[in-house]
C-alpha cells in the first residue's frame, strides 16, 4: 500500500501467532472441563481489582477510538483528542454511582436486561437487550474492520485473510471458558496496548522534531486549532459525545458484565482506575494526530482513518511498527472477545435463562451450548457485516443514539418504585418513534415541527446533565441541573439544534422518553415495587460448585488451574 | 503558549498511562501470590 513501510509477510504471521497463540495459552490454563454458566458469564462475580481494572480499560479501548482520537486531534487540533477521549472516559466514571446501585439491588444478576426482567417484566427485558444485541454485534464487526484494514495496511495480506485471522484467533481463545478468558487475556492485552502507548507515543514525538515542532509546524495550524478552548472542536467533537456519555455506559453489555463481576467493595477503585486508564491512553494516541497535524503530514489517499498506522509507519523503527501492530490486534481484540461474551451472556441468561426455559428449569449445560453456538452465530455474522463493508462509524452512532431512549426509563427503574412495565416499555417505544424522524430528517424540521423538535432536545440537554448530577449528587441537584440547564440552553439551542439531526435526534430520545415515563409513572397510584425482590429474582444458575483438579504442574499452574471457586445458589 | 508547556501536553499522557500501569500490575502480582497463598485460581 503506498509507500509506508510494511510487515513481512513472515513477521506478521509470527506477531499474530505469538499474540493470539499467548492468549490461547492463558486461556488453555484456566479452562475447566466442565464450565460453570454463571463463570462463562461473569466469573463468579468475584474478580479481583487487577483484573477487573485491566478488563474495565482494554475494553473500553478499541481500535477505533485509537484512530477516532487522533482524527480528533487533527481535525480539530490541541483540544480535539481531549473532547473525543475525556468525554468517552467519562463514560466509565458515570456508570459507577448507577452500578452500584444496581449490584446493590442485583448482586448476583449477569446482564441488566435480566435485571429489567426482574423489574418489570418480558417486554422491557427484550427491548433493552435486543439493543443490547444490536450495539455489540456492531461493535465485534467494528473491530474485524479495524483488523482487516490494519493487516491490510501494515502487511502483505489482505483485508479478507486480516478478518478472518482475527477473528478466528479471538474465537479460538474465548469460545471454551467465555467471560473467565476474556477478562484474563485482557490483563495481557491492557499490558501490550497500555505499554506501547508509553514508549510509542514519545517516540514519535522526539522522531517528528520533539519541542521544536510547535515552532515550526504552528502555521499548519488555524487560530481554532491552536486554541485548548476551541468552540468548534466542542460543538463538533464534544458536545454530540456529552449526549452518547450515558447511552452508552447504560447500553452496552459489555461494562455490565464487568459490574456485575468485578467484586462489590471493589467496583469504585476499578471505575475509577478505568476511567483514567481509558482516558489518558486514548487522548495519548490521540497526540498522534496532533503532531500530524503540526508536521504537515497528509493522510494517506485523504483517508484519516490511515492517520495512526501512517505516523508508525513514518516514523517508528521496525521493531517499534511490531509494538504498534500488537496494540492495535490487542485493543480490538479486547473489545471483540468482550463483545462476544456479551452476546453469549444475553442470550445466555435472558432468552435461553429467562425466556425459553425459565430461570428455575435453566440448564447450566444447555446455557453453556446456548452461548458458545452464540459466539460462533456472531462471529459469523460479523464476518459477513465486515465484508460488506458497512459505514460502521455511522451504524454505532445511530446505536449510541438510540439507547438514549432508553437511559432515563433503565435508571428511574431502579431508583423509583413506581415505575411500571408499561410506562418503561411505552416510553422507550416513544422515544424511538420521535428519535428515527428527527435522526433521519424524515419530517421538514424547518417550521414549527422544527421548533417542537428543538423545545424537545432542549428538554434533552437537561435530561442528560441532571441524569449525571443525579449519580453523584442525588435527586435535588439533578432537578436544579436539569432545570437550570434547560433554562440556560434554551434561548441558544432553540432555532438552532435541529441544523444538527444526530444531536438532535439523540437529545430528543433522551426528552420524550423522560416525559413519557415521569407521565405514566404518575398515573401509578397505588402500585409499589420492593426492590428486595430483584435479588430474589436473579441470581446464579449454577447450583453446584465445580471440582475440577488442578491439571498443571508447575506453581504458577496450580494458582491458575487450582480448585474453582465454583458458584453456588 | 510556550513549547514547555505543549511538550509537556503531549507528554503527560504517556506518563499518566504508565502510572495506571504500574497500578493494574502491582494489583494484579498481589491477587496473584494470594490465590496462590489460598490455593484457589485467581479467576
Amino acid at each position: 500500500m503506498g509507500d509506508i513501510q510494511q510487515l513481512a509477510g513472515p513477521v506478521a504471521v509470527l506477531l499474530l501467532l505469538l499474540f493470539f497463540g499467548g492468549s490461547l495459552y492463558m486461556s488453555i490454563r484456566i479452562s475447566r472441563k466442565r464450565e460453570n454458566a454463571d463463570g462463562y458469564m461473569t466469573g463468579g462475580g468475584k474478580i479481583g481489582f487487577g483484573i477487573s481494572a485491566a478488563s474495565m480499560t482494554a475494553t473500553w479501548i478499541w481500535a477505533s477510538s485509537m484512530y477516532a482520537s487522533a482524527t480528533s486531534g487533527y481535525t480539530y487540533g490541541l483540544s480535539g483528542p481531549i473532547h473525543y477521549g475525556l468525554w468517552g472516559a467519562l463514560m466509565i466514571l458515570l456508570i459507577y454511582p448507577f452500578g452500584r446501585r444496581i449490584r446493590q439491588v442485583a448482586p448476583r444478576a449477569h446482564t441488566i436486561a435480566e435485571v429489567m426482567f426482574a423489574r418489570h417484566g418480558r417486554s422491557s427485558q427484550l427491548l433493552l437487550a435486543g439493543s443490547n444485541v444490536l450495539g455489540s454485534l456492531i461493535s465485534l464487526t467494528s473491530n474485524l474492520i479495524a483488523g482487516g484494514a490494519l493487516v491490510a495496511m501494515l502487511s502483505p495480506f489482505s483485508f479478507t485473510q486480516g478478518i478472518v485471522t482475527i477473528a478466528a484467533g479471538v474465537l479460538l481463545y474465548t469460545l471454551w471458558s467465555g467471560f473467565r478468558a476474556s477478562v484474563l487475556t485482557d490483563f495481557a492485552q491492557v499490558l501490550a496496548m497500555l505499554g506501547a502507548v508509553v514508549v510509542i507515543v514519545p517516540t514519535v514525538f522526539f522522531a517528528a522534531g520533539g519541542p521544536e515542532l510547535f515552532t515550526t509546524g504552528a502555521a499548519n495550524l488555524t487560530p481554532e486549532q491552536g486554541s485548548f478552548f476551541s468552540s468548534d472542536a466542542f460543538f463538533n467533537q464534544g458536545a454530540p459525545y456529552i449526549a452518547a456519555v450515558l447511552a452508552y455506559a447504560i447500553g452496552n453489555q459489555t461494562i455490565a458484565q464487568r459490574l456485575f463481576a468485578v467484586r462489590e467493595d471493589l467496583i469504585k477503585k476499578t471505575f475509577v482506575t478505568a476511567t483514567v486508564g481509558y482516558g489518558a491512553t486514548v487522548i495519548g494516541v490521540g497526540m498522534l494526530g496532533v503532531i500530524a497535524l503540526y508536521a504537515g503530514l497528509q493522510p494517506m489517499g485523504g483517508d484519516v482513518n490511515n492517520l495512526v498506522p501512517q505516523m508508525a509507519a513514518t516514523y517508528l523503527a521496525p521493531a517499534l511498527i511490531c509494538v504498534f501492530f500488537v496494540m492495535i490486534i490487542g485493543s480490538l481484540s479486547s473489545t471483540a472477545d468482550a463483545d462476544m461474551t456479551a452476546l453469549a451472556s444475553i442470550t445466555m441468561a435472558d432468552i435461553y435463562g429467562q425466556n425459553i426455559a425459565g430461570r428455575k428449569r435453566a440448564n447450566p449445560r444447555t446455557m453453556l451450548l446456548v452461548g458458545r453456538l452464540t459466539m460462533l452465530g456472531a462471529t459469523t455474522a460479523a464476518l459477513c457485516f465486515a465484508t460488506m463493508r458497512f459505514n460502521i462509524l455511522d451504524l454505532l452512532v445511530f446505536v449510541g443514539a438510540m439507547w438514549g431512549a432508553l437511559v432515563f426509563p433503565v435508571i428511574a427503574s431502579f431508583y423509583w418504585d413506581r415505575v411500571t412495565n408499561v410506562a418503561f416499555s411505552v416510553a422507550v417505544l416513544a422515544a424511538l418513534g420521535a428519535f428515527l424522524p428527527v435522526r433521519f430528517s424524515w419530517v421538514d424540521l424547518g417550521g414549527g415541527v422544527g421548533v417542537v423538535s428543538d423545545v424537545l432536545a432542549t428538554i434533552g440537554i437537561g435530561v442528560v446533565l441532571g441524569l449525571m448530577a443525579f449519580g453523584f449528587f442525588g435527586f435535588r441537584a439533578a432537578l436544579g441541573t436539569g432545570i437550570v440547564a434547560t433554562l440556560a440552553a434554551a434561548p441558544f439551542a432553540i432555532g438552532f439544534l435541529h441544523q444538527h439531526p444526530v444531536l438532535s435526534g439523540s437529545l430528543v430520545a433522551y426528552a420524550v422518553s423522560t416525559i413519557v415515563c415521569v407521565a405514566l409513572t404518575f398515573l401509578n397510584q397505588d402500585r409499589r415495587f420492593d426492590f428486595a425482590l430483584i435479588k430474589e429474582r436473579t441470581g446464579d444458575f449454577d447450583a453446584h460448585e465445580e471440582t475440577d483438579p488442578p491439571t498443571a504442574a508447575g506453581p504458577q499452574d496450580a494458582v491458575l488451574a487450582g480448585t474453582a471457586e465454583g458458584s453456588t445458589r | 503558549m510556550t513549547t514547555a508547556l505543549l511538550t509537556a501536553y503531549v507528554l503527560v499522557w504517556p506518563a499518566i498511562v504508565a502510572g495506571v500501569l504500574l497500578v493494574i500490575v502491582r494489583a494484579f502480582v498481589r491477587e496473584l501470590r494470594r490465590a496462590r497463598a489460598e490455593g484457589r485460581r485467581i479467576i
